[in-house]
């Protein structure tokens, strides 16, 4: 096994023990990047002289007795909306040429206060205004899409080329990337990250996470990440929580919401079959699954898209006069568009929003947590813009892949999207658990005790040679 | 095209009194575009907001700006 294989917890326990060191696992992960970059392009900049440096002030520091903690010198990709200080952060945008960050992101800041080596930028569809991440290719297969917007770190993550990786996400953009690639994402409750130096896609809707690829690795880096932030208006105290789980699978006690409507409407018979699979692995592991009704699910899309595109075209109002041009032409539209929606359509959005977070904590009232599909189908091929569904309607393909984790963004609720096996072409499937707010920690026990139970899809197939 | 939607020239006329001045061959996919989000968005028409109020949140105390797309 190759150091850059090390899932961060592995990595992590073989630099305590010193059997691995930091500069031997950032080399390891930059010679991968050299060689997967030129296929996958998942990086928009690679940072080895910065890694290389940070490696070896780690190793320096190991050396006299200093630990930082379980992410001190392990190789990490940061999404290319978060800002480090001396970088430019492009949002994969024309619009941002020239830019460089004066100062770290809170959650930049926090990475390098615990030691991560930091190897890149990932791409991002261009501001995180979409759902493909077009300039990444698909770490299991060539012609099919990264899923977005944080394509780049879910497929660095995935290839290898990063430990972990921190993504945001609006309306699914850590999740639908995490899904397609086979590996996890965390979306926080909104608040407990903060986002103070990340690029906005919209304020109210806005979240950061991380990917990885184990479930324990995703408690790992959120424990390194939580912790309130003055500058986010929305930030929150960090719970006095624990979030590593344990290492027991029993999860009797454990009830686990099985929806009735919505999250298996239109969704690939294989995609349900697998989550359906899933599901009762939870339930022999002791779960009691209770069926649940999702609330209010006619006003979703009504709702996510009244708050983000108004959110989206105030935040880009002054680029969107002085530099149009420069934006791709799915993002402009969708900003130009915006200018258009009332005050009226936004305030009714907010307060639709209101109905349903309560009518979602009353939901959560009778489960500990939510299983459903992360997204209703596999990585499309790159250029399909529509499915067709059984009963012959019609869904742009973004449409599809934002459809099932958008709610957890309107509410709040943390989901985790955890790896759920393959479809018949070799694709990732992923299911997602949805919490009470700030219950990361009974999603990362649950995600982690499937994931003992011999899960793992193991690396994306390598082409050949 | 139902009775609310945007004309090219009306979607030009309102994205121009919002401060975005649209060029001639932007109108027409700006229009549809903006009557395609208009369509989705006005379903929530149809609730009984009642007393609820809107779910924007800040605080009170307030904090710095950051600039600078």
């Amino acid at each position: 096994m190759q150091p850059y294989e090390l899932t961060v917890a592995e990595a992590a326990e073989a630099v305590r023990t010193r059997t691995v060191s930091p500069v031997e696992l950032v080399n390891s992960a930059l010679e991968r990047i050299a060689r997967v970059q030129p296929r996958l392009r998942a990086f928009t900049a690679v940072t080895a002289d910065r890694a290389r440096a940070t490696a070896r002030q780690a190793e320096t520091e190991l050396a006299e007795g200093i630990h930082r903690g379980p992410l001190h010198g392990i190789p990490a990709g940061l999404k290319d909306l978060i800002d480090v200080a001396g970088l430019p952060t492009t949002a994969s945008s024309r619009v941002r040429n020239g830019h460089r960050a004066q100062t770290d992101s809170t959650v930049a800041a926090r990475l390098a206060s615990a030691g991560t080596a930091l190897v890149g930028k990932t791409h991002t569809h261009e501001f995180a205004y979409g759902l493909t991440t077009p300039q990444t290719v698909n770490a299991w297969h060539p012609e099919r899409v990264a899923g977005g917007s944080s394509g780049g770190s879910a497929v660095a993550v995935a290839a290898g080329a990063a430990a972990f990786a921190l993504g945001t996400d609006t309306g699914g953009s850590i999740r639908v990337p995490a899904a397609l690639n086979g590996v996890v994402g965390l979306k926080p409750t909104y608040g407990l990250v903060p986002r103070h130096g990340v690029t906005s896609l919209a304020w109210s809707l806005d979240h950061v996470g991380p990917l990885t690829r184990t479930v324990e690795d995703a408690a790992l880096v959120l424990a390194a990440l939580v912790g309130h932030e003055p500058r986010d208006p929305a930030s929150t105290p960090a719970p006095a929580v624990d979030y590593r789980p344990g290492p027991g699978t029993d999860l009797t006690g454990l009830r686990v919401g099985v929806p009735g409507n919505y999250y298996f409407d239109h969704v690939d018979p294989e995609v349900e079959a697998a989550v359906r699979r899933a599901i009762g692995r939870l339930e022999e592991l002791g779960a009691r699954l209770v069926d649940v009704e999702i609330p209010m699910t006619r006003y979703i899309r009504a709702t996510q898209w009244g708050l983000m595109v108004p959110e989206a075209t105030a935040y880009h109002e002054r680029t969107l006069r002085e530099v149009p041009d420069l934006y791709g032409t799915d993002v402009r539209v969708l900003l130009e568009a915006g200018e258009l929606l009332s005050a009226g359509d936004y305030l009714r959005a907010q307060r639709a929003r209101t109905l349903m977070r309560q009518a979602w904590q009353d939901m959560l009232e009778a489960v500990d947590l939510i299983a459903a599909p992360t997204v209703p189908l596999t990585a499309v091929n790159v250029g399909r813009t529509s499915v067709t569904w059984g009963d012959g309607s019609v869904e742009s393909v973004p449409e599809a892949y934002v459809r099932l984790s958008a709610p957890a963004n309107l509410t709040g609720v943390p989901s985790l999207s955890v790896p759920v096996g393959l479809d018949a072409a070799g694709l990732p499937i992923g299911m997602q658990l949805m919490g009470r707010p700030f219950g990361e920690a009974a999603l990362l026990r649950a995600g982690h005790a499937y994931e003992r139970t011999g899960t793992a899809l193991g690396p994306p197939p390598e082409p050949a040679a | 095209m139902s009775a609310s939607d945007l004309t090219p020239p009306e979607a030009a006329r309102w994205a121009a009194r919002s401060g975005l001045p649209l060029a001639p061959d932007r109108h027409a996919e700006v229009a549809a575009t903006a009557d395609h989000i208009h369509a989705v968005v006005s379903l929530l028409r149809e609730l009984d907001f009642g007393d609820a109020p809107p779910a924007a949140a800040y605080r009170v105390e307030g904090e710095p700006y950051d600039a600078a797309v």
